[in-house]
């Protein structure tokens, strides 16, 4: 049906990035907890948080627009492998972007929130990831919900483009438009001279790269064995 | 002649410790009802300037990515079983 029915990732490439991505996060681990950043109050040490708290966010959003294109390749080539692509990158972005409220929970109880016991402080940006996170657990709901597995790929491929577009919108444009915790208030912080000292960068771009790797490495494994499985329901003696 | 002593105002301003931005953060985020005395798990997590915050963040990350591959793992379980019952199936025949 399409050139690409395989999802066999070149074994060179998948040993070098595996290679790579155990190199680089080791490395931000160390220089994570050692290297100097600059002293502010409240964050105090905690500020190195960054360094594994963001990541998980910018792997998210790689993840569900890799998984939104895949989703669009579906609907024009109704290839089985884009809709397992699609599927499996959904559940990675699931997957971070629990990992990221979590530690994003963790880092405000004990740094803002000390003494309030609060968990959960409705911060613009915490709810409307709690919004995003259940967009994409209706995906799934949904794909669940529907036996027949045309029908499913294709539904579910409208529904994750939907899910896409409410992204950008819930964890950028909605929660910098409100006073948050996060930066980005007064402007894209990607731009800023002021809301990444410049010592931090060194860590904290590695560690996106790094964190970005690891999903690229844990998506192909996961779509390779989402085939197979597909691939063994097909065959009739089995 | 007079000394025209310059005006205090333009007095060298102590030298700015952080960022801007950070004192607009502080402001907000500072006036959070403080309430409860530190029970003891924020002992804890506030000694050594809070360097435990980032160490449970790393951890809860560590856990996340262990769980994942147990899932995996799970999975690749059921399929070799499935592979292998159809086997033991083959060589009855």
């Amino acid at each position: 049906m399409s050139t690409s029915s395989s999802p066999v990732v070149p074994p060179r490439v998948y040993r070098l990035v595996q290679g790579a991505v155990f190199l680089v996060l080791t490395g931000v681990i160390v220089a994570g907890f050692l290297g100097s950043i600059p002293q502010l109050d409240i964050l105090e040490q905690s500020a190195r948080n960054l360094y594994f708290h963001v990541p998980m966010w910018f792997t998210l959003m790689g993840a569900t627009i890799l998984s939104a294109y895949h989703s669009v390749r579906y609907l024009q080539t109704g290839d089985r492998l884009r809709d397992i692509r699609a599927r499996e990158a959904a559940w990675l972005a699931l997957i971070f972007g629990l990992l990221g409220i979590v530690t994003g929970m963790v880092w405000a109880r004990f740094t803002w929130y000390v003494g309030t016991g609060k968990w959960w402080n409705f911060d613009p940006k915490q709810s409307m990831a709690a919004v995003l996170l259940l967009i994409y657990g209706a995906y799934f709901v949904l794909r669940d919900s529907i036996e027949d597995r045309d029908t499913r790929g294709r539904i579910a491929a409208v529904y994750n483009l939907f899910a896409v577009v409410t992204m950008p919108f819930l964890l950028y444009i909605i929660p910098r438009q409100l006073p948050s915790l996060h930066p980005g208030g007064e402007g894209s912080p990607a731009f800023s001279q002021t809301d990444l000292a410049p010592a931090m960068r060194w860590v904290f771009y590695p560690s996106v790269l790094g964190f970005l790797g690891l999903f690229w490495l844990l998506y192909t494994q996961r779509v390779r064995l989402a085939w197979l499985r597909d691939q063994l329901r097909d065959e009739p003696d089995l | 002649m007079t000394v025209h002593p310059l005006h205090t105002d333009d007095a060298p301003s102590p030298p700015q410790e952080r960022p801007d931005t950070a004192s607009a953060y502080d402001s907000t985020w500072t006036e959070q009802p403080n309430t409860q005395p530190p029970d003891d798990l924020e002992q804890v997590m506030l000694a050594d300037g809070k360097i435990y915050v980032v160490l449970a963040v790393v951890l809860i990350i560590w856990a996340g990515l262990i769980a994942l591959m147990v899932r995996t793992d799970r999975r690749i379980d059921r399929l070799e079983r499935r592979i292998d019952d159809t086997g033991s199936e083959d060589t009855r025949q």
